[in-house]
């Protein structure tokens, strides 16, 4: 990795973390759009709905030649000139050709993304042609020479303050910071600019083959303005943008403004096909189809899917780290999850090196996404890729290639760091401080102890008194529960056997992989992934339970993924998914166990917390709730109670712990707001992180994972 | 489908209101301009000569040149296609020019709707979207939801951006019956 990309993207990091008032913006943003995006869709099915739209989108993608062939048909039928641009410079050259052509002196432009991708400000200006960009947000981007931090309100990093110091330069006088005079002033402004350009420029959110002609969506009444005055317009459209018929297109316009902004329809939705009257005569309208990277994306298996995209800017919205450092660090043009993986393709995957592994996986961009598009499983592909290019680190490489691929050795060494540790724990259960340079590791939360002995070690002297037991187990236990948390073990095994459940704890089970997979190695993730399937069906048990979401998810979809092309594991590996369950899944769908725990009294008033990949990965959040609720605690709900912790493994460690511990912080905050004694979660990981932030701030609030609270009322 | 259609339209900032006859449109029309009204030619209010009433109510009204006088105007009336009940969205088929100019320069939009043209949402719109298109070689359509709108600075939400500040939707029984008309 290059060192000065690095140290630039530290400093912008560093810089965003600073800001609080954009954080804050940020956050109260993602709240009322949350809220807003519920009411649209309400008494409408989003899941059938995003799934038409990713289906058809495929469509697109698979016929997109045909698709291209038939709309340049019956656009050039309409009267309208269309362009293929291989590359964003062939896309601007042919645009300020044009323009040049034409003698155009200055050119009025609406919102489009794909102007952004190209540079074709630059381009244009560098022909010396003027532009004007007359969306507000875009105008007030122009104005203060950045680039915009959202898809959607490009302006959104912004303060009025900082507006109307802007404005008061255009206009030579000081403007008020209302925002109702602002938006006058704008209006005011760029009225004339309309009249004078002798060109418009509009991006178009549908391209629809069967009529020839383009739509756009859109709110402030510009675009209009831009597709109507201007002798000339060009739109510069992205191929994806593509639909095959009007039913298509109404489909994507049902859907876009509801998850973009919580609208059931913008303002305006303009449909235009053609050369239409423009003052004494006709329009000249120029279609600039934009590849630029497009088929690309469209030839990898992996990626494909981000083709369905229909830049609803969501995907930035719900996402903690966009919330924590806004667009211009979480982007490249394009931002968030989504800008991730398109700058891969459009930009190069230089530029989308440190955006790959600033995501910290939490999937809640995943489960709002229109186009059913798995953004989260794509970014983790493209940090193997980096991984494979770029190389993931020599200190990683040799801790996943030679010591967690072979499990003794690996274990050996945990517990050798059991006792190494003991001069900084004095016989606590957290580290507090560590010394000189690890120091900065517990700064804003503490961390636990490795166990004296891990639970493989204590397992034969657990007692399991289980007559005739209903269902045989196996437990995966993953490296926190084994080594750092033993004790979650013994309550599994307590609450489990009262259950009529016999526990199996499989000796050659392994690290899940995880961390070497999210890291970029995927090979040793393969070796890890084959070492387990062995070690959890060797007994041939009903279940695999687990208290780690993260390691449910790695069995149930990470090894089928990484074996999938292997004829002698992939079997194997679908057996093992079929099995793996979640311990309070188990308990409320398999063994219907909830009456067990009953309880007429209070015990204590507990909030819980969803971990990502138990709510959003294994769809799990109703089940612990029962199980709480029905062993008699009053469950007070938090606000945010799906959204990150922040811990993401190695994110909180070494890629980015100054983010993570903003987002702890949130999440601090969130739970001391329900006045709860105690937060409950269903994740080691969620444990090690949350209850290190509320010992660090000496919080009362204990940390508990829901099989602790059911073994304690079992008490 | 009306109520609907009236309250969707006042969620997005719209109004709504009854008049019976042309006398009645021109004087709610008179009574909320502030300066001249652009009026495009369009089947249904020539045949019930607006104009005409408009005039003789004292609204200054713009018939011609229309690139000259439309940024100076003050409101544009038009007619409507036919409505979304679900978004309270209006259709119009805006190829013409001086429709386009009527609906986007000025501070105030006037819509004549027959209350009768409405249709449940866009998914049953989409015949129609067809049909204009089969109709005409080149076409400019447009849905109006509310007036235009900006939440561009501090996500505020500001209404009247750089299109109309003002919608009124005027419902008028027996003005058309035809989707394809304006
Ligand atoms: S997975 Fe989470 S952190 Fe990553 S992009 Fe999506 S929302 Fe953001
Ligand atoms: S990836 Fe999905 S959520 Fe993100 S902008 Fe595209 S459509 Fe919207």
């Amino acid at each position: 990795m290059s060192r000065a990309r690095n140290r630039n993207y530290r400093q912008r990091v560093d810089q965003a973390l600073a800001s609080p008032r954009l954080q804050q913006a940020l956050h109260s943003f993602g709240d009322a759009y949350v809220v807003a995006r519920e009411n649209a869709f309400a008494g409408l099915d989003f899941e059938a709905m995003r799934q038409e739209i990713g289906a058809m989108k495929d469509r697109v993608r698979e016929q997109r030649q045909e698709l291209v062939a038939e709309f340049t048909r019956n656009a050039e039928a309409a009267g309208a000139k269309v362009f293929v641009a291989r590359t964003a410079e062939e896309a601007n050259r042919y645009i300020t050709d044009l323009a040049v052509a034409q003698g155009v002196k200055k050119v009025a432009k609406s919102k489009s993304m794909a102007s952004e991708e190209t540079h074709l400000n630059r381009a244009l200006e560098t022909a010396g042609i003027e532009t004007l960009e007359t969306d507000l947000g875009e105008w007030i981007i122009q104005l203060a020479g950045q680039r915009p931090s959202h898809m959607v309100m490009p302006a959104i990093h912004m303060f009025r303050d900082e507006v109307a110091a802007l404005f008061s330069k255009v206009t030579g006088k000081a403007e008020s910071d209302d925002i109702q005079h602002l938006v006058r002033v704008a209006r005011e402004q760029l009225r004339q600019g309309y009249f004078e350009a002798g060109m418009g420029i509009s991006g178009a959110n549908m391209a629809i083959a069967e009529t020839g002609g383009i739509a756009l969506v859109t709110n402030e009444g510009n675009a209009r303005l831009v597709t109507t005055l201007p002798k000339v317009h060009v739109a510069l459209v992205g191929l994806e943008k593509l639909v095959p018929t009007l039913e298509d297109a109404t489909k994507v316009m049902r859907i876009l403004p509801r998850n973009a902004t919580g609208q059931l329809l913008t303002s305006y939705v303009t449909w235009i096909r053609g050369a239409v009257p423009c003052a004494d005569g006709d329009k000249e309208l120029h279609i600039v189809l934009l590849d630029n990277g497009r088929s690309a994306l469209a030839e990898s298996p992996q990626c494909r899917d981000a083709l369905r995209c229909i830049k609803c800017g969501a995907c930035a919205n719900v996402c903690p780290v966009y919330q924590t450092v806004g667009g211009h660090v979480f982007g490249h043009i394009y931002i968030s999850a989504i800008g991730v993986i398109l700058t891969a393709f459009f930009h190069g995957l230089e530029n989308a090196a440190d955006l790959v592994q600033a995501c910290i996986g939490c999937r809640a961009c995943v489960a709002v996404c229109p186009s059913d598009i798995d953004l989260e499983g794509i970014i983790l592909h493209l940090r193997e890729v980096l991984g494979e290019e770029e190389g993931i680190g020599v200190g990683k490489a040799l801790v996943f290639k030679h010591i967690m691929r072979n499990r003794k050795l690996f274990h050996s060494m945990i517990r050798a760091a059991s006792l190494l540790q003991k001069p900084v724990t004095r016989g606590e259960r957290s580290i507090r401080h560590l010394p000189l340079f690890f120091s900065s590791l517990t700064e804003w939360r503490t961390l636990p102890a490795i166990a004296e002995k891990p639970l493989r070690d204590s397992w034969k002297t657990l007692p399991q008194k289980v007559e005739n037991p209903r269902y045989r187990v196996a437990f995966f236990a993953g490296c926190l529960n084994d080594f750092v948390y033993p004790e979650m073990g013994y309550d599994l095994v307590k609450v489990l056997n009262h259950l009529g459940v016999e526990v199996l704890f499989p000796k050659e089970q392994n690290c899940c992989g995880v961390p070497a997979l999210y890291s970029g190695d995927r090979e040793t993730a393969v070796a890890l992934a084959e070492q387990n399937i062995t070690a959890m069906l060797a007994d041939q048990p009903d279940f695999v339970v687990t208290t780690c979401p993260t390691c449910t998810m790695s069995l149930q979809r990470d090894f089928l993924e990484l074996l999938k092309d292997n004829p002698v594991w992939a079997d194997k590996a679908r057996q093992l998914a079929a099995i793996t369950i979640d311990v309070s899944r188990f308990i409320v769908d398999v063994l219907d166990g909830r009456a067990v725990f009953a309880e007429e009294s209070v015990r204590e008033k507990v909030t819980y917390h969803d971990s990502c990949h138990l709510k959003r990965g294994a769809g799990v959040w109703k089940q612990p709730r029962e199980l709480l609720a029905g062993s008699g605690h009053a469950v007070v709900e938090m606000a945010h109670s799906d959204r990150c912790c922040g811990f993401g493994g190695s994110y909180s460690f070494s890629s980015h712990p100054d983010i993570a511990k903003h987002i702890l912080n949130d999440k601090v905050l969130d739970i001391e707001a329900t006045g709860a004694t105690c937060v409950a979660m269903d994740c080691p990981g969620c444990i090690m992180q949350i209850r290190g932030g509320l010992e660090k701030q000496e919080k009362s609030v204990r940390a508990k994972h829901t099989i602790e609270l059911l073994a304690e009322s079992l008490e | 489908m009306l109520k609907r259609f009236t309250e969707a339209l006042s969620k997005v900032g719209g109004q709504a209101a009854e008049v019976a006859t042309v006398g009645e449109a021109a004087a709610y029309i008179a009574g909320h301009v502030n300066g001249t009204v652009l009026l495009p030619s369009q089947p249904s209010l020539e045949r019930i000569a607006l104009a005409a009433e408009l005039e003789a109510a004292g609204v200054k009204v713009v018939r011609e040149s229309w690139r000259e006088h439309a940024a100076a105007a003050n409101a544009g009336v038009t007619g409507v296609n036919f409505a979304l009940a679900d978004t309270g969205t209006l259709v119009l088929e805006s190829t013409a020019e001086a429709l386009r100019l009527a609906t986007t320069l000025p501070e105030v939009h006037f819509a004549l709707l027959d209350p009768g043209k409405l249709l449940a949402d866009s998914l049953a719109a989409i015949p129609y979207l067809r049909g204009f298109h089969e109709r005409a070689p080149r076409n400019y359509l447009a849905y109006i939801t509310g007036p235009s709108r900006t939440a561009d600075i501090e996500r505020v939400l500001t209404i009247g951006a750089h299109g109309p500040r003002q919608l009124h939707v005027l419902l008028m029984p027996g003005l058309s019956t035809d989707f394809y008309e304006l």
